[in-house]
């Protein structure tokens, strides 16, 4: 049942809202707890934490849930802190609209190379110091905006400061090593969905203290400068604690990671040919892009909209624009859990119909966003917007771990890039130029949603089928054995290399839907065995 | 008038002043009795809206966005008005014009006069913000970077070599 030796990066996968919807421990028999070893929570015999509880801060598991989120929240506190207080920095700056379109392009494109090297980065350093690397090496890029006089240097700066949402990768990897692989989906999901928050965070603290500075004396094209200030320390003392309290695994620091130097079990080349030659990646990769990429743009321009069409003040527009990054404190795990609920009864298909169902609504509410005309629809329509999209970034990784299983990892990563790379293409389509109106950008966008959502009707699954096709018939491409196994070949197969495969092959089944639950008799049909 | 004349001359935002004069048009004008109070308004002029459709001139005047810097309002007097006014610090950079409103007792504008044609073409003049930069932020935010990056290494030297001495141990 699962691999409960899952070696730090093989539970990428992990990235799901949820997987399971109560799996807040593990049940399983098979996942032998570990009695002797003497730590706050439950652990199994390599000492990952079977439990998962919200509230406690007990050392290291869920000191390490808490650091993780909370440095990774903070980065996108930076990233996006731009984005509320644009109405001052054009001034300021003399900007055009090119010129912030430009720049929110740059704060998401530096992390799509920085994402696909940090994974790099944690297996040679640990995640603790590649968490603690990133985030005090890019509080410099942060105190930079202080000398900021023009367009170019303000695009450069949101560019460098971008690089810093890697962390999302130290923070996945950094849970997988503390956390059983059992419940690691819901640990991560949570992790993840808190860490966006901070792009709605943003929107409400960077006024704030913007407000502050300037009551205390400071003029507003000087005022904005020193805000910025506030995020750069929050880099610091995130970085300190990061280092002072955290550790790389549950029994102590890197010494021990020496003994695993196995960590490049499998060809990186090979693995690389799995994920690109499947197709399913690179639908899952444009899907994201119009679910997580919309998210990253709209954190981008939503402040500033409200401001200029419904001539709000600097502050309430930043309340606004924050509940719509703050809806993911819910929203991610909520759409994991919906594709969860779905797959007990439809199995894969179920979870496929969710997907589509979940980022469509998300869409033609963003149309609708776009064509609201009074403040109120504006609202309404954002938050069921935010809603829509997040469920769906949600209810898109409770899917990626069944596209492969030998190169979840890459394919994680490339469908987490996918999303940043959307978002950059959006913002330059749609909100750089003055082809469009920033309501008809976001009608447009919402268009965009619709129609590149569509290609999910093109994933078919021989095992389980697809949202209009049933499985196959053909007794041998129906299993699950099969696909996974077809990442492997003979001579590895030989080797016995693929049992990992077979076992969450076995697991799997579960997908089929309902029939299939009730046919089988194991006990706990998990997924999220990996 | 700008206080400085001559083509090319910017005017400092903060430093330099504006002289403005205002007073009831020669040709007068119907709705005289209505005038409450007048204002007076820093306005961009098209150069400066060009890319930047915040800025953006509308017929309707509660849309309207040309005019957002207030300069000063007086009540209505029939006698010519003036006033000598210094460019505040929030005056971004751009080409601008003045215009007077004149309001009623409802707050809604009934007439206006502006310093330049019809057109925005005539009587410009040029104002360059400050930079919103200062010598002592640019200190401490280098001050706070490089803290930032000495912490990380000395943290990272430290634990390296601890573990150096564990293991000849």
């Amino acid at each position: 049942m699962g691999d409960p030796t899952g070696e730090p990066g093989s539970s990428m996968h992990g990235v799901t809202g949820r997987e399971q919807s109560f799996a807040f421990s593990v049940a399983s028999p098979i996942v032998h707890t570990d009695k002797t070893a003497k730590f706050d929570l439950p652990v199994d015999t390599e000492h990952k934490a079977t439990v998962f509880k919200l509230f406690s801060f007990s050392k290291p598991h869920m000191r390490t849930f808490h650091l993780s989120w909370i440095s990774f929240s903070t980065c996108f506190v930076s990233t996006f802190a731009a984005a509320p207080l644009v109405p001052i920095i054009r001034e300021n700056l003399n900007l055009t609209k090119q010129d912030i379109g430009n720049a929110g392009v740059a704060s998401v494109s530096g992390s799509i190379f920085s994402r696909l090297v940090m994974g790099a980065v944690c297996d040679l350093l640990g995640p603790r110091y590649g968490c603690a690397f990133l985030v005090m090496l890019s509080a410099p890029t942060v105190f930079s905006m202080s000398f900021v006089s023009g367009a170019a240097g303000f695009i450069t700066v949101r560019f460098m400061i971008g690089f810093c949402l890697a962390t999302f990768v130290s923070c996945q990897y950094w849970m997988s090593t503390m956390f059983n692989s059992q419940i690691i989906g819901l640990v991560n999901g949570t992790a993840a969905g808190w860490g966006n928050m901070g792009g709605g965070i943003t929107q409400l603290l960077m006024p704030i203290v913007y407000e502050i500075i300037r009551r205390a004396g400071a003029s507003a094209f000087t005022a904005w400068r020193i805000a910025f200030f506030v995020p750069g320390w929050l880099h610091i003392i995130m970085g300190i604690l990061v280092l002072t309290l955290g550790q790389d695994l549950p029994d102590g620091n890197r010494a021990a990671l020496e003994k695993s130097g196995e960590v490049a079990k499998d060809k990186f080349g090979k693995i690389m040919w799995y994920a690109v030659t499947n197709y399913r990646t690179w639908i899952f990769v444009l899907l994201y892009g119009y679910s997580m990429g919309v998210e990253l743009s709209t954190d981008n321009v939503i402040a500033e909209y409200f401001f200029d069409r419904f001539h709000l003040k600097l502050h309430t527009a930043g309340l606004i624009a924050a509940c719509f990054g703050m809806a993911n404190f819910f929203a991610r795990p909520a759409g994991g859990w919906a594709s969860d609920f779905s797959a007990k009864y439809f199995g894969m298909r179920g979870r496929l119909w969710t997907l589509w169902i979940i980022q469509t609504a998300g869409g033609l509410f963003c149309v609708w966003l776009g064509r609201a005309n009074t403040l109120v629809t504006a609202v309404v329509a954002m938050v069921l917007f935010s809603l829509g999209a997040q469920a769906a970034c949600g209810a898109t990784f409770a899917i990626v771990p069944f596209v492969s299983r030998r190169a979840l990892g890459i394919i994680s990563g490339l469908t987490g890039a996918g999303g940043n790379f959307g978002s950059g293409l959006t913002q330059l389509i749609f909100f750089s130029t003055s082809h469009f109106t920033t309501e008809e950008g976001l009608t447009w966008m919402g268009v965009m949603i619709v129609a590149c959502t569509f290609p999910v009707t093109l994933i078919h699954f021989p095992q389980w089928g697809s949202m209009f096709l049933p499985p196959s018939k053909d007794p041998v491409k129906s299993t699950e054995e099969h696909y996974y196994g077809s990442e492997w070949t003979e001579q590895e197969k030989e080797k016995n290399m693929h049992q990992g495969s077979l076992r969450f092959a076995k697991n799997a089944k579960s997908e089929g839907g309902r029939r299939v639950r009730s046919a089988s008799t194991p006990p706990d049909n998990t997924p999220n065995n990996v | 008038k700008p206080s400085r004349e001559g083509a090319g001359v910017v005017l400092d935002a903060g430093i330099d002043k504006i002289s403005i004069t205002w007073k009831l048009s020669s040709t007068g004008s119907k709705k005289e009795a209505e005038f409450k109070t007048i204002k007076v308004k820093l306005c961009y002029a098209p150069p400066s809206q060009v890319d930047r459709p915040w800025r953006k001139t509308h017929d309707e005047l509660f849309k309207d966005k040309t005019c957002p810097h207030k300069i000063v309002a007086r009540p209505y007097d029939k006698t010519t008005q003036s006033i000598d006014w210094i460019l505040e610090r929030d005056i971004p950079t751009g080409t601008y014009f003045v215009r007077a409103y004149a309001v009623d007792e409802h707050d809604h504008e009934v007439a206006f006069g502006q310093s330049t044609n019809e057109a925005k073409t005539t009587s410009l003049f040029s104002v360059q913000a400050i930079s919103g930069r200062h010598k002592s932020l640019d200190i401490a935010s280098v001050c706070f970077s490089v803290f930032s990056v000495l912490a990380l290494l000395v943290f990272f030297v430290n634990e390296k070599r601890k573990a150096k001495i564990e293991q000849s141990k």
